[in-house]
């Protein structure tokens, strides 16, 4: 028994540094990323329903990773593959929509949508002629599944990095909250700075799916929620949607862990659980 | 400083909205700008604050052609108001007007005078989209007098307004051009125009335009030429003096 103790508390602290903790980082770094994308989607569409996958990065993304897992591929390929995947659709989107955007995202908006759709199908009849027994793997990373994320340094380092970019826009974003005409007549040039929104919300979306699938509802609702709390300015929204999406999903990944012990939940499923009374209760606040 | 706009022609797809227009808004002045919907009064004033290119001609901020300026040194010196679209803003109104000083590099905090001048102090901490269109229409104002610019560019400001509002904001215009500042803006009242306006420019919508004071073009016989037959009634039947 004296000897037991010792292993124990090396066993925790290895479980602690190996698994655990580099898990909590990338839920944190993944939350971080998605609200983030979240709040520059809302300001580059001027709508407060936009959502990182808006531009079908999710559909893209999943495509590519289903047919990799289809094909058995290991999943540093599945990861790649779904990175590609949604810098095709982001590169479609831009491609198809992106003309008028210094006057109307509409276009942009509607192209992300058709193509969002059109990958969705997809993705169904990769799903309907792929073997029963590599479907779960398939559902859990359509659904969003942190497991597979054991090196969460670089996504630390992008989520730095995007909130270093994004802060250095924060005033300019305020204004790009006004019609395009109206921030283009206060001096902000409307067109770049939204071209920069959608590379740096892109980008975000993109490193979150490659690594962890599509976690639905955090993008969406951690910035809407930070404005109807009167979070409205950049300078504080954004870094407040970084923490708040980040703690989010720790937070929704230590249940998906925990609740039906030893089989784990897609995260996506407690982001949604978790978010959509929290956001009921505050669409009924005047 | 003066804008001038020099062999001026705008287009809506193949049709010529204003032909070769030679203009100098300069300092001191209040012009108002008269025509049908459609003539093209919304895009001559976005050509004018640099913020479209013209079919043909240019447009020059004291001798510098405005499309080449830097967008802050343009902002700094060029204000406009169009028409309304603040489905995207989630701030309050505080927040709004302050956005008046961007340009500036300035943070905003300190509009309180403008708040004041469009009786927007109660409303400051209000969240802009719970305002009533008047009080909106108060609020874009009052970010365009937090900017104050040099050349002052307003696309139907009476709109939403009620008639004191109205006087007031005509009241302000006068005041802009007596601290030596241009104002043009967009209008549809005759009564308005020929009380406020230094000159005034109407545009027919198919090229053609006419520049002159509100005695020269206020008359009976060009208000149907610009607006359509029988049109000129329509204020002597509502009672009110047309002026000529």
């Amino acid at each position: 028994m004296a000897g037991a103790l010792p292993d124990d508390r090396a066993l925790a602290l290895q479980i602690l540094n190996e698994l655990r903790g580099p898990r909590v980082a990338a839920a944190f770094a993944c939350g971080g990323l998605l609200a983030l994308a979240g709040a520059l989607m809302q300001t580059l569409f001027r709508n407060p329903l936009a959502e990182p996958y808006l531009l079908g990065v999710s559909g893209g993304a999943g495509l590519l990773a289903l047919l990799g897992m289809a094909v058995g591929l290991a999943w540093p390929w599945v990861s790649a593959l779904a990175f590609a995947g949604s810098l095709l659709a982001l590169g479609l989107a831009a491609a198809i929509g992106g003309r008028m955007l210094a006057r109307d995202h509409t276009p942009l908006l509607l192209a992300g949508v058709m193509l969002a759709a059109g990958f969705g199908a997809m993705i169904a009849l990769v799903l309907s002629v792929t073997p029963a027994e590599r479907l779960p793997g398939m559902l859990f990373f359509l659904m969003g599944d942190l497991a597979w994320t054991s090196q969460p340094g670089w996504l630390w380092v992008a989520l730095t990095g995007a909130v270093i970019a994004s802060l250095g826009l924060a005033r300019r974003l305020d204004v790009l909250q006004l019609a395009p005409l109206k921030a283009a007549s206060l001096g902000v040039a409307v067109a770049p700075t939204r071209w920069t929104l959608f590379a740096l919300a892109g980008a975000c979306t993109s490193l979150v799916v490659a690594q962890a699938g599509s976690i639905g509802f955090v993008g969406l609702m951690v910035p809407h929620a930070l404005r109807r709390l009167g979070l409205t300015g950049h300078r504080f929204l954004l870094p407040a949607a970084v923490l708040a999406g980040g703690c989010l999903l720790v937070l929704a990944d230590a249940l998906a862990r925990t609740l039906i012990e030893p089989r784990e939940l897609p995260v996506g499923v407690l982001t949604a659980l978790l978010g959509v009374p929290m956001m009921l209760w505050l669409l009924r606040k005047p | 400083m003066t804008l001038a706009a020099r062999h001026l022609s705008l287009k809506a797809g193949a049709r010529t909205l204003v032909d070769a227009l030679e203009l100098t808004l300069a300092p001191g002045e209040v012009l108002g700008i008269l025509g049908a919907n459609g003539a093209g009064k919304s895009t001559l004033l976005s050509v004018l604050a640099g913020l479209d290119a013209p079919a043909q001609g240019q447009v020059l901020l004291d001798g510098h052609p405005v499309l080449g300026l830097p967008p802050l040194t343009r902002a700094r010196h060029i204000g406009l108001l169009p028409q309304g679209d603040e489905a995207g803003f989630f701030g309050s109104v505080s927040d709004f007007v302050g956005l008046g000083r961007y340009p500036f590099g300035e943070s905003g905090d300190d509009v309180a005078p403008h708040l004041a001048t469009w009786e927007l102090a109660g409303l400051a901490g209000r969240s802009l989209a719970t305002l009533s269109g008047g009080e909106r229409q108060r609020a874009r104002l009052a970010q365009l007098a937090a900017q104050q610019p040099d050349i002052a560019l307003l696309d139907e400001p009476l709109t939403h307004l009620d008639p004191a509002h109205q006087a007031r904001l005509l009241e302000w215009t006068r005041h802009r051009a007596e601290s030596g500042h241009a104002v043009a803006l967009t209008l549809h009242d005759p009564n308005w125009a020929a009380g406020h306006c230094d000159r005034l420019l109407f545009l027919h919508g198919d090229g053609r335009w006419q520049l002159g004071t509100p005695a020269e073009l206020l008359n009976p016989a060009s208000l149907e030429a610009l607006y359509g037959p029988g049109t000129a009634a329509l204020w002597r039947h509502a009672g009110l003096p047309l002026p000529v």
